[in-house]
């Protein structure tokens, strides 16, 4: 009893649906793509949705529950709309000892939102990361996946503004 | 072997033993949420610490993730170990709501007891609780998401135990969430199991909820008649109703689980709508009164007719019990029957299959899961007997192979090899997959029978081409393995291939493999009535009878042909030639409502009753309750009239057996216990192969398996060549093939409100091709042209089925009675679109 989805409004252009079919047809279980499939939707359309959770089942032959377990489970994909950038603090043990805290509370003040919210002007997201592997950089941020550290409040003021100038 | 000590015992367990299980035998039960014997251990809960203080491991570890070696001296009552278990319980309730009174988990809620027998007692923790959103999961199972403890075995039992992935585990951590990705219906028949196994109050039965308690119910040993495994099951009355049915464990046939047909199948016993009074001519009589005016009416016939224009026809769903006393009568009387089953070929494939049912060949559910290869025929198991397909998904787990042959769209829950062929082909098929899975040597040393049925025997060649490479693997495959079942349906297969199954596994024995064969019947009691099945007359002589003059009046014993019989105009006009009929069943049938004279019998749960399942197994269910109305029906939602009586209200209704003593015999009924005890007696002395049956709670758990095999020499020399000209001439026309659905068609679940609203609504399938051939889209409406007018209904497109076939369910939503004989087949043209 495998569900077909039927969506009414398919998200996924065209081209890229078909590209994503060609790569998961090239391998011997398909579900290993799984991650890279739904990457892929999102970097389009800078999140993942209810409806293309429910395409990327349907092109890797999965349910889509399945699909959510894998998407909610991971830090990386955005299962709401996020802002143009978004800023992962991380808040495990060397960056904690580092001053993580500080870091944080700082961030929030200034942008005026809380872990998990995006500012009213879609320009920034603030979510949590555990442990990135630049421990040597603590304490250290990613932002659009890249790493910013070791971060001082001045530091990260100044690659707050760029980011606004060149937004 | 190795040993271990806990707590000063030592035992001694198998290789692979968890530590939590050896306790178990030593009849020590540490505590547990993630680890089910079922499931096996994921480490999940950290609950079931205990102390190793010597061997390989030391220290506080989880016992349910240990294997037991030698050496190892184990505590579960250290003190290090008990505080470790108690603050475990402690963080498992810091998000837990406080609420156990309104939760209808509470009173048989596992972690309601752990948190009593753990010891934490106070609460410390001042902060937040977190809280989740429930999700609408359907009919079945209510969602509580708050009371989640995060075990998994939710998941664990529907994705790896079951295989069904709208249910699982999301999010991480702290937010872990387990649900479906949207509201709506679970698409799984095994969901009650979930309430049976969250121990705690995430899922519960919804239909009915809040209830009561456990400890209000009156709980006893039941069993499943809602198809022919006969699972374990408890029934819970209270206030004179069966408001709730579980799982029992049996370890030969159901496991720990069951399906939801047979959980929810049992409300035709507490319908608003079911008789409970006897009737003449449809008026409310007392029972004496009915049972007067039914022996009076039977002596003055067979004065006037002699005894044989009477005529009985009971069935598969009642207990032996009646089964029995129906035949006792028929015997004594000189009236004709009793007939059990509604054609006479049915009738001879389940007697085939019972008398072939070599002792050594039948195999338990349980016996099936640790099959390598399954091969199935003519069957299609998550309709006709769901727990089948779970059992097959465990073989399908331990790497076995499974292979059907079957022309319907099968859907299983796990990976399979399907062979869509017509039913005239399915015995060639069955031929050539085990012709190409034994050793010919083996066969030649086997002996004469065993090598020339194989040399007759067809080859793969038959195969067509289409399915040449699927065949060939399913062969080497079926080579490979060494424990070997045939699954047989009886009901789409021709009349020989039940008996082709019982050979074909014979001829599996000769070439040295451990052979398993395993029937499925048509209802719950059919291996009863088929062994009290002997020359009696079948419903259609019955019929026949009736339309010539000779039977006058028709006794109907626990059987609506209305609903069954597959010629309604035909059974229209000799029930009006009756001059009497008489019908004893529990309820509200068609044929109720034809009746002279109505008996309201009692059901399994007031009754009690004997049942024999597919594999010769002889169960039994004590009583649940002691029947009547119940408070809720009289009460009308109040308090119960408040009259002066000594009966209970609407106990008029007894025991089929009884009634039927009591309508040839006379008035005076000796009580229950006596009347079985000398039923009993009576089926020993009178029907081989059954033994003194001992009373209901001696019976051991798995009751006692039954064989009638008739030592018929193995092999039976096949016309091959008839087999093969069998679809000569077919390819214009379409096989009518009337199938179950897991919901709808079962007679007595369908009703059950709670599973109505699981049915899907009826439809036709066929292929694609020839749905295309006859211009028809998936979803239209065709009129499909039967012997007595048409039957409308949506068309499914399948690319799974065979060509050349309609299937058709056997729903109560659909008029399909309009068949005079099978197998049925309709031209293209007697398939029709109807413009809407
Ligand atoms: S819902 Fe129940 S079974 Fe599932 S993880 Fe939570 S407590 Fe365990
Ligand atoms: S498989 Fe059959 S006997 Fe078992 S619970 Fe389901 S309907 Fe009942
Ligand atoms: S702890 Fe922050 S990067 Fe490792
Ligand atoms: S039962 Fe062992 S960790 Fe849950």
């Amino acid at each position: 009893m495998k569900c077909n989805v039927d969506l009414t409004y398919a998200m996924i252009p065209k081209e890229l649906k078909e590209l994503l079919a060609r790569q998961i047809a090239g391998i011997e279980h398909p579900r290993e793509l799984v991650v890279d499939v739904m990457f892929a939707v999102q970097d389009h359309y800078g999140y993942l949705s209810d409806e293309a959770v429910e395409e990327v089942a349907e092109l890797l032959d999965m349910s889509p529950l399945e699909v959510e377990q894998l998407a909610t489970f991971y830090t990386f994909i955005y299962r709401e709309p996020v802002g143009k950038y978004v800023i992962h603090v991380c808040d495990s043990v060397i960056c904690w000892m580092e001053g993580h805290e500080s870091l944080l509370d700082h961030l929030s003040g200034k942008l005026g939102i809380n872990l998990g919210e995006t500012t009213s002007d879609g320009m920034f997201s603030l979510l949590p990361v555990c442990c990135i592997g630049y421990c040597d950089r603590a304490p250290a941020i990613l932002i659009n996946k890249k790493v910013y550290g070791p971060l001082t409040i001045e530091k990260l003021n100044d690659i707050l503004e760029r980011l606004r100038a060149e937004a | 072997m190795p040993k271990i000590i806990i707590d000063n015992h030592e035992i001694e367990v198998p290789e692979g033993t968890k530590v939590i299980e050896a306790a178990e035998q030593l009849g020590i039960m540490i505590p547990r949420f993630c680890y089910h014997p079922a499931l096996g251990s994921v480490g999940a809960c950290r609950v079931c610490a205990v102390k190793f203080l010597e061997g390989p491991f030391k220290g506080v570890q989880m016992s349910c993730m240990i294997d037991v070696k030698d050496g190892m001296i184990v505590s579960t009552t250290d003190e290090e170990a008990v505080e470790f278990r108690q603050y475990v319980i402690e963080w498992l309730m810091l998000n837990h709501p406080h609420d156990c009174p309104v939760c209808d988990e509470g009173g048989h809620c596992l972690l309601q007891d752990m948190t009593i027998s753990g010891g934490h007692g106070m609460r410390r923790y001042l902060g937040l609780k977190r809280t989740y959103r429930d999700q609408y999961l359907g009919p079945l199972v209510q969602h509580e998401m708050n009371r989640c403890i995060h075990c998994y075995r939710c998941s664990r039992f529907y994705q790896e135990f079951a295989g069904y992935f709208d249910l699982g585990v999301m999010q991480s951590a702290n937010r872990t969430y387990f649900g479906r990705f949207k509201d709506g219906i679970l698409e799984s028949p095994f969901t009650g199991n979930l309430s049976d196994i969250c121990p705690t109050g995430v899922y519960t039965d919804r239909p009915s909820r809040f209830f009561g308690r456990r400890w209000d119910y009156q709980r006893s040993p039941s069993l499943c008649i809602n198809c022919s495994l006969g699972c374990h099951t408890t029934a819970s009355a209270r206030y004179r109703e069966v408001v709730r049915q579980e799982a029992r464990y049996s370890e030969a046939v159901n496991g720990y689980f069951i399906c939801d047909r047979g959980r929810h199948g049992f409300h035709y016993a507490r319908n608003e709508t079911r008789p409970r009074r006897a009737l003449i001519e449809g008026r409310e009589v007392s029972t004496e009164e009915a049972i007067r005016a039914a022996r009076e009416k039977l002596a003055e016939l067979v004065k006037s007719a002699g005894p044989d224009s009477i005529a009985c026809l009971g069935s598969g769903r009642s207990g032996l019990e009646t089964q029995a006393m129906l035949k006792q009568l028929c015997q004594e009387k000189g009236w004709q029957g009793p007939s059990y089953f509604m054609d006479k070929s049915l009738a001879g494939k389940v007697k085939t299959a019972v008398s072939r049912l070599d002792p050594e060949l039948a195999v338990s559910l349980h016996q099936l899961e640790g099959s390598d290869a399954i091969i199935v025929v003519g069957a299609d198991p998550i309709n006709e007997a769901p727990m089948l397909a779970l059992a097959m998904r465990q073989a399908q787990r331990h790497g076995g192979k499974i292979a059907v042959v079957d022309p319907r769209p099968i859907f299983l829950p796990f990976d399979f090899t399907h062979l869509p062929v017509r039913p005239d082909e399915i015995n060639l098929y069955l031929s050539a997959l085990i012709k190409g899975a034994v050793d010919p040597q083996l066969i030649a040393e086997a002996g004469k029978g065993a090598a020339e049925f194989y040399q007759v025997s067809p080859s793969l060649e038959i195969v067509a081409d289409s399915l040449q490479e699927k065949a060939s693997i399913l062969a080497q495959e079926l080579r490979a393995g060494q424990k070997v079942v045939i699954v047989c349906g009886t009901q789409i297969v021709r009349e020989t291939t039940p008996a082709l199954a019982a050979d074909h596994a014979q001829l599996l024995r000769a070439a040295k493999k451990q052979v398993g064969l395993f029937y499925l019947l048509p209802q719950a009691n059919s291996f009863g009535a088929s062994l009290l099945t002997g020359d009696e007359v079948s419903f259609s002589e019955i019929l026949e009878g009736i339309e010539d003059g000779r039977v006058k009046s028709l006794i109907l014993a626990e059987n609506d042909p209305f609903y069954n019989f597959h010629d309604r105009q035909r059974l229209d006009l000799a029930i009006e030639k009756l001059d009497l009929l008489v019908v004893l069943d529990y309820f509200e049938s068609a044929a109720v409502k034809k009746a002279q004279v109505f008996l309201p019998t009692s059901t399994l749960y007031e009754g009690g009753g004997i049942f024999i399942n597919q594999e010769g197994r002889l169960q039994a269910a004590p009583k649940a309750y002691l029947g009547g109305i119940s408070i809720a029906q009289i009460g009308g939602g109040n308090h119960p009239p408040r009259v002066y009586g000594r009966d209970i209200p609407g106990g008029e209704v007894r025991a089929a057996h009884q009634f039927l003593t009591q309508i040839s015999n006379g008035d005076q009924i000796e009580d229950d216990d006596h009347t079985q005890r000398s039923l009993l007696r009576w089926i020993a002395d009178n029907i081989t192969p059954l033994p003194e049956i001992p009373p209901f709670d001696e019976l051991a758990e798995n009751g006692m398996r039954i064989s009638s095999s008739d030592n018929t020499p193995p092999y039976f020399a096949v016309k091959w060549q008839e087999e093969k000209d069998k679809g000569n001439g077919l390819e214009d026309s379409l096989e009518i093939i009337l199938t179950d659905w897991t919901f709808g068609t079962e007679e007595l679940s369908s009703f059950s409100p709670p599973l109505r609203k699981l049915e899907r609504s009826p439809c036709a399938s066929m292929h694609t091709k020839d749905a295309a051939r006859l211009g028809l889209d998936h979803g239209d409406k065709v009129k499909i042209k039967l012997d007595e007018g048409d039957v409308e209904v949506d068309v499914c497109a399948e690319e799974n089925m065979a060509s050349g076939a309609i299937v058709l369910p056997r729903h109560r939503l659909l008029e399909w009675q309009k068949i005079k004989s099978f197998p049925k087949f309709v031209s293209y043209e007697d398939v029709k679109k109807v413009s809407t």
